[in-house]
């Protein structure tokens, strides 16, 4: 109903869609465009201006250019989590074992053979896509409860398996990735130097990162948006249905190739993760991420792209932006609360204080979800859908 | 033969814990159709409860058993009463108010203030709560797609235990039962007073349960509940007390589960909730929706991983290799998942559950 509004409410201005091309266009409209070319802008100027005034209250507390890189990694993870359980229905709390597969294979692939980067950025998301493949037939069989039950046992045996395949994931202690290459050609992130400037390593993985979860977002809007999307999304609203008009939901069917894509993207996180955190351990891999990435997409929407992305940048720098606030004067909240910092939050847990820092991180995640299923289940972006046809229906919104 | 019988034991005390917290599960799902995860949370509380009734109060420790599945039950209900029945904006007017209340106290506010500006503020946020709601029209979970019910019990399985931890800390406690290390032979067989106890405990909540369900009103009316749900209401079943039964059902056996798990040879920690995850097999094994299931379901997986433990560490004679210790300590926690994993590709409504019928 709503992309033909503009018949009903007889808008001249608004372009009419009248082919199926127009229809799929990825930016129909000039708001679209523009917003593109923001984008563009700000991921090319942000490094440059992050340290400096509005953005300090932000940069000052924790949440610094090497965060959003963080976010853009999860962002990437979100959206391959969004593409299985938000367009097809398939429940995966596992995620954080394909998240794994890719670090792992880059941490040692880098370090052991000197991989070079663009080899690595291919290869790791391939065996994701493998391990998927063949998680994935699970789900033709079970449903709902049992479905998460399974990929919760994912999770236990993943975590078995790094923690005891010593030679290589290096065992509880876990594996350097700080050798790993991450050059291509000339540019080298490590040590980046364009026209003869250089660029300290934050700036050098926020573009790369986030470059990736650009050419990520595409490919799957892309998928999205055609004939395997609709696929998908038939699948998600009734299997069964599905299989009756014609939707091949075999072994080798949508429902599986769902698990291997999303598993391929969350190895590319994997493998942009490992770099970044220059050691990785099992820890970094347990149940708590992969519910993360679940609040991730419930919070920023469930079956929509860019959600995931706004899911992952809020949930990544909420955590920082916390501890960074729990001893520093707040900005609004000051004059209203007297004391230094959030009251009752201690930053360590020697400090005095109600609650720990990551104590309150771990209740806001799970408030955020259930606060959210309850009350927005299409979360942010479907508050951002409900007012935007608050304005461009009015005067008649309701 | 001794090594067997002693895993054996062992197996059958694990199994039990693994029972009563399955019959939790079993429990909520015959009734509201989720498997809730807060389950665990109800478990942390349930062992936290016993020790600071029996240790930092001092009181007998099995009347602390009994306080305890009181308090838990009495917890899991309002929990059902907030989270499933669309008493949400008063749970949220509740929390909002407590906050404010604590936050105005702890910077410095005198308790009268304090608890005007927790009063005033929970009657806004419930009213503001109240609003939103009407306004987005808010669903209760079990109107949400199945997933976000499982979810919002998740979030509520993250919040207990922190909470938990910021009331008792995130150190190592010892509950002072009356078992400690103390051992009792029989033949070779070393039996764990504590464990022995467990395997009675089990057996006394789980004989509760198969009591209620049988030969009570109540429990003939959960029963009907499950298998019919409107068929039951217009046969004047109160579902809400039905709920409300089985909601605190499972948090007594909770309760016990944890206790169980805190005893003995054994610490709490805020992460004592790894055994609910541990026990998904076992649920699995038995079907969701099958009391007898849960039981059976929990010996035999008790039993079978502490065989794996037992024959990993000390392979038998005909075994072809002698040295597994390349599976790695704690392998018998995985395996247990992967015969989960087996069964459910035989069998994907468990070995003792009920097919479900899928319609388009």
């Amino acid at each position: 109903m709503n992309r033909f509004r503009h018949l009903v409410m007889g808008r001249p201005n608004e372009r009419m869609i009248v082919d199926y091309r127009d229809d799929l266009r990825l930016f129909p409209t000039r708001a679209k465009r523009a917003w593109l070319l923001f984008l563009v802008l700000a991921w090319i100027f942000l490094p440059a201006v992050w340290d400096n005034a509005p953005f300090t209250i932000l940069s000052e507390h924790g949440v610094s250019l090497n965060t959003l890189a963080y976010a853009a990694v999860f962002s990437i993870a979100a959206i391959g989590l969004n593409l299985l359980t938000g367009y097809t229905g398939q429940v995966s709390l596992g995620h954080s074992v394909f998240l794994a597969v890719g670090a792992y294979f880059t941490a040692y692939a880098g370090s052991t053979w000197d991989m070079p980067m663009l080899l690595w950025l291919v290869l790791a998301p391939a065996l994701g896509w493998i391990v998927g493949a063949l998680v994935g037939p699970f789900a033709l069989r079970l449903r709902g409860n049992y479905l998460v039950v399974v990929t919760l046992g994912l999770v236990f045996i993943g975590e078995h398996i790094f923690r005891n395949w010593k030679s290589v994931t290096g065992g509880s202690t876990g594996t350097s990735a700080a050798t790993v290459p991450v050059s291509v050609g000339p540019l080298d992130a490590r040590n980046l130097e364009i026209f003869g400037r250089e660029f300290d390593e934050d700036r050098a993985f926020f573009w790369l990162t986030w470059a990736l979860v650009a050419l990520v977002a595409w490919l799957v809007k892309n998928i999205v948006r055609t004939r395997p999307g609709r696929a998908l999304q038939a699948v998600r609203d009734r299997d069964i249905a599905a299989e009756i008009i014609g939707i091949d939901v075999g072994v080798a069917g949508y429902k599986t190739q769902a698990f291997a894509w999303s598993a391929a993207i969350a190895a590319l996180a994997g493998a942009l993760y490992a770099p970044l955190q220059l050691f990785i351990g099992p820890q970094d891999f347990n149940l708590l991420i992969s519910i993360q990435f679940i609040a991730m997409i419930i919070l920023g929407g469930m079956g929509t792209v860019y959600g995931s992305i706004i899911g992952a940048l809020i949930i990544t720098a909420m955590p920082r932006f916390i501890e960074g606030y729990s001893d520093g004067e707040l900005p609004l909240l000051g004059r209203l609360i007297p004391g230094d910092g959030l009251p009752a939050v201690a930053a360590k847990t020697t400090d005095d204080g109600l609650i720990t820092v990551s104590s309150l991180n771990v209740v806001i995640y799970g408030l955020l979800i259930a606060v959210f299923l309850l009350v927005e289940h299409r979360g942010l972006a479907g508050i951002w859908v409900r007012i935007r046809n608050y304005f461009s229906t009015w005067p008649f919104s309701y | 033969m001794t090594q067997f019988l002693q895993a054996c034991f062992d197996g059958l005390a694990l199994g039990s814990q693994y029972a009563l917290i399955v019959m939790g599960f079993v429990v909520i799902y015959r009734a509201t159709g989720i498997i809730n995860f807060a389950q665990g949370g109800a478990l942390i509380l349930g062992a936290y409860m016993t020790y600071n009734v029996s240790n930092t109060w001092g009181w007998n420790f099995y009347l602390a058993i009994v306080v305890s599945a009181v308090v838990v039950a009495i917890f899991s209900i309002l929990l059902q009463r907030a989270m499933l029945q669309r008493i949400f904006r008063e749970t949220i007017g509740v929390i909002g108010g407590l906050l404010l209340w604590a936050a105005s106290v702890y910077n410095g506010a005198s308790h009268a203030v304090g608890v005007v500006v927790g009063v005033v503020a929970g009657l806004v946020i419930w009213q503001l709560a109240a609003r939103i709601e009407a306004r987005v029209g808010a669903r209760g979970p079990s109107e949400l797609p199945l997933f976000g019910a499982i979810m919002v019990t998740i979030g509520v399985l993250f919040v207990v235990r922190q909470i938990v931890a910021t009331i008792w800390g995130f150190g190592e406690l010892n509950v002072e039962d009356p078992w400690e290390l103390d051992t009792t032979m029989v033949g070779d067989v070393i039996l764990q007073n504590a464990k022995i106890a467990t395997i009675v405990l089990a057996a006394l909540g789980l004989g509760l349960f198969f009591i209620i369900d049988r030969y009570t009103r109540i429990g003939i009316a959960m029963r009907a509940t499950h298998f019919d749900h409107e068929a039951a209401i217009a046969q004047g079943i109160s579902t809400k007390l039905v709920f409300a039964t089985a909601f605190g059902l499972a948090g007594v056996v909770a309760a016990l589960a944890g206790t169980s798990a805190a005893s003995g040879a054994n610490l709490i920690t805020p992460q004592i909730d790894t055994i609910v995850f541990l026990a998904f097999p076992a649920m699995i094994l038995g079907g969701f929706d099958s009391p007898g299931g849960a039981v059976a379901g929990g010996m035999l997986v008790g039993i079978f991983q502490n065989l794996v433990k037992t024959y990993v560490a000390q392979p038998p004679g005909w075994f072809p290799t002698d040295d597994l210790t390349w599976l790695g300590a704690g392998f018998e926690r995985v395996a247990i998942f992967v015969v989960m994993i087996l069964v459910l590709l035989v069998r994907p409504y468990g070995l003792f559950g009920t097919e479900e019928v899928r319609r388009v």
